[in-house]
């Protein structure tokens, strides 16, 4: 799927101008271009995408594990129009250790939900004047422990069920050998904190 | 389609001006004089099933309009049934509507998520069946289990000691 | 609930799935592929020895224990699908409730029990080439034709 030309040529006219948010513009060929910035620019950013390109509908904000690299902070934003809808993804990376940026509630007011559960899933702080904003839990239970969406999250049922086809055919008790994972189950010496 | 102007209003917070919803319950008849009262907490997809076990199967669960205690006649037992997917945030509410259930009551867990967690058992949110914050009488298997499963299953009540 | 106080179910309807125990070799893959870790299956291996007229012995294996469990099964179907044997397969029939969840696990012999409900596969659209298994069993059959004769 390609990204018409006319959208293109905007969406890197307005993220080269002012002001300046260190932006690169990326078609990875599925039909949507996506905006990289560092994490310093990206309340600018996003100002940007509403304010510069219109792209008022704010659709979601969630977050990508992806392990050593950090965090990646995903937004999708659109201008709806009739037979022509314009969308972009908005991106920037955090730092794994404390991944922290700022709130971009007060251009997309929708975005507070997404920021709570972001934060909820991912442990990422979302700022406000430089202070990290108390976020009360949306989906989890209050006695919930750790962030259920990062990679080196564990499943603990997947742990403690053992896995029936574990066995080989014509077993009737999984040997000690070295026997197949159940799919998407990482080895148990490389998951966990 | 040529834009129409649509003027809904923005919604309001507050009381309802009727006294908010009822929940609706559905008579069972039994046989032996027995009548259960069925509710359904209706969680996930297994809802819908219950919604079309009650529009396809009229004669055997009919709404009740009238109050709860209206009939005195016969004896009645409550019925709870719990159809869908309960997260662990969702599990002390589930436990409250069973609290609230008049007895004699029952509970039915429909369907695999309410039974054991079901696909979603290896989730770190979920509860993996209802039996861990309800007393069950019976476990309705099925994802979802069709209508005629859920009539199958309110026939063989009958059989349960009511609590 | 008999199937004639039901309504009418739409063909190939996810009712419980029946196992034809002859069919299975314990290969394993329905409870490799099975989402909801809902298949549980114990087997043995045994040894065939060789027959009179020479060759190796064989190894085969036997089925001990298979097991469903109902109160986990998503009836996703891909059980049946992987089978290779077609060991597995759909009745319209439905598991009945129960009031303990302990016997919402089915063993062998009641998987078994669903057998007969099965439904006969749709027939083929009349366009189509004859199945392989007719043309092959007509081969054997006019072989042992031909062989009687002489």
């Amino acid at each position: 799927m390609t990204v018409p030309g006319e959208w293109a040529v905007a969406v890197r006219a307005a993220y080269d101008g002012p002001p300046a948010v260190a932006a690169t513009v990326h078609d990875d060929g599925f039909g949507l271009l996506a905006v990289d910035v560092p994490a310093e620019r990206w309340l600018d950013a996003v100002r940007l995408a509403h304010d510069g390109l219109g792209l008022v509908f704010f659709d979601w904000l969630s977050a990508v594990d992806e392990l050593d690299g950090g965090f990646r902070l995903v937004c999708h934003v659109a201008a709806h129009a009739p037979g022509a809808v314009r969308h972009l993804l908005l991106r920037t990376l955090l730092a794994r250790e404390r991944p922290a940026v700022d709130s971009v509630a007060e251009v997309f007011a929708g975005a507070a939900w997404h920021e709570r559960e972001t934060h909820e899933m991912f442990g990422v702080d979302f700022l406000r004047d430089g202070e990290a904003l108390d976020l009360a839990p949306l989906l989890l239970p209050d006695s919930f422990e750790g962030h259920p969406l990062r990679k080196d999250f564990v499943l603990a049922s997947r742990v403690a069920k053992p896995w029936p086809g574990a066995k080989e055919p014509g077993e009737s008790a999984a040997s000690s050998r070295r026997r197949p994972r159940a799919p998407g189950v990482p080895d148990p010496g490389e998951w966990g904190p | 389609m040529t834009g129409v102007e649509v003027h809904l209003g923005l919604p309001t917070v507050g009381p309802a001006p009727d006294g908010g919803a009822r929940p609706q319950s559905y008579r069972v008849e039994v046989g032996d004089g027995y009548a259960l009262q069925v509710l359904d907490l209706g969680l996930a997809c297994c809802a819908v099933e219950f919604v079309s076990a009650v529009a396809a199967f009229p004669d055997v669960l009919r709404p009740e309009d009238d109050d709860v205690h209206a009939d005195s006649a016969r004896s009645r037992v409550a019925v709870m049934v719990v159809s869908g997917t309960v997260t662990d945030k969702m599990a002390p509410a589930v436990r409250r509507a069973y609290d609230r259930l008049p007895e004699p009551r029952l509970v039915v867990s429909f369907g695999s998520c309410a039974s054991s967690g079901g696909p979603y058992w290896d989730s770190y949110c979920v509860t993996k069946g209802i039996d861990q914050v309800v007393p069950v009488d019976l476990y309705v298997p099925g994802c979802p289990p069709r209508p005629e499963a859920l009539v199958q299953a309110l026939r063989a009540l009958d059989g349960c000691a009511p609590r | 609930m008999t199937v004639s106080e039901r309504s009418a179910l739409p063909a190939r309807s996810r009712g419980v799935i029946a196992l034809v125990e002859e069919n299975c070799t314990s290969c394993m893959l329905c409870a490799r592929e099975c989402p909801a870790w809902c298949i549980y299956i114990d087997s043995h291996q045994e040894t065939v020895p060789a027959g009179p007229a020479g060759g190796r012995d064989r190894t085969r294996n036997v089925l001990d224990r298979f097991a469903i469990d109902w109160s986990l099964c998503m009836y996703c179907s891909i059980c049946v699908e992987v089978c290779p044997f077609e060991a597995l397969s759909w009745s319209p029939e439905l598991a009945p409730a129960e009031p303990d969840i302990r016997d919402l696990l089915h063993e062998r012999d009641r998987l078994g029990s669903w057998a007969p409900s099965v439904p006969p596969p749709d027939a083929l659209d009349e366009r189509a080439p004859a199945p392989k298994e007719l043309a092959a069993a007509e081969k054997v059959a006019a072989r042992q034709r031909r062989s009687a004769q002489r």
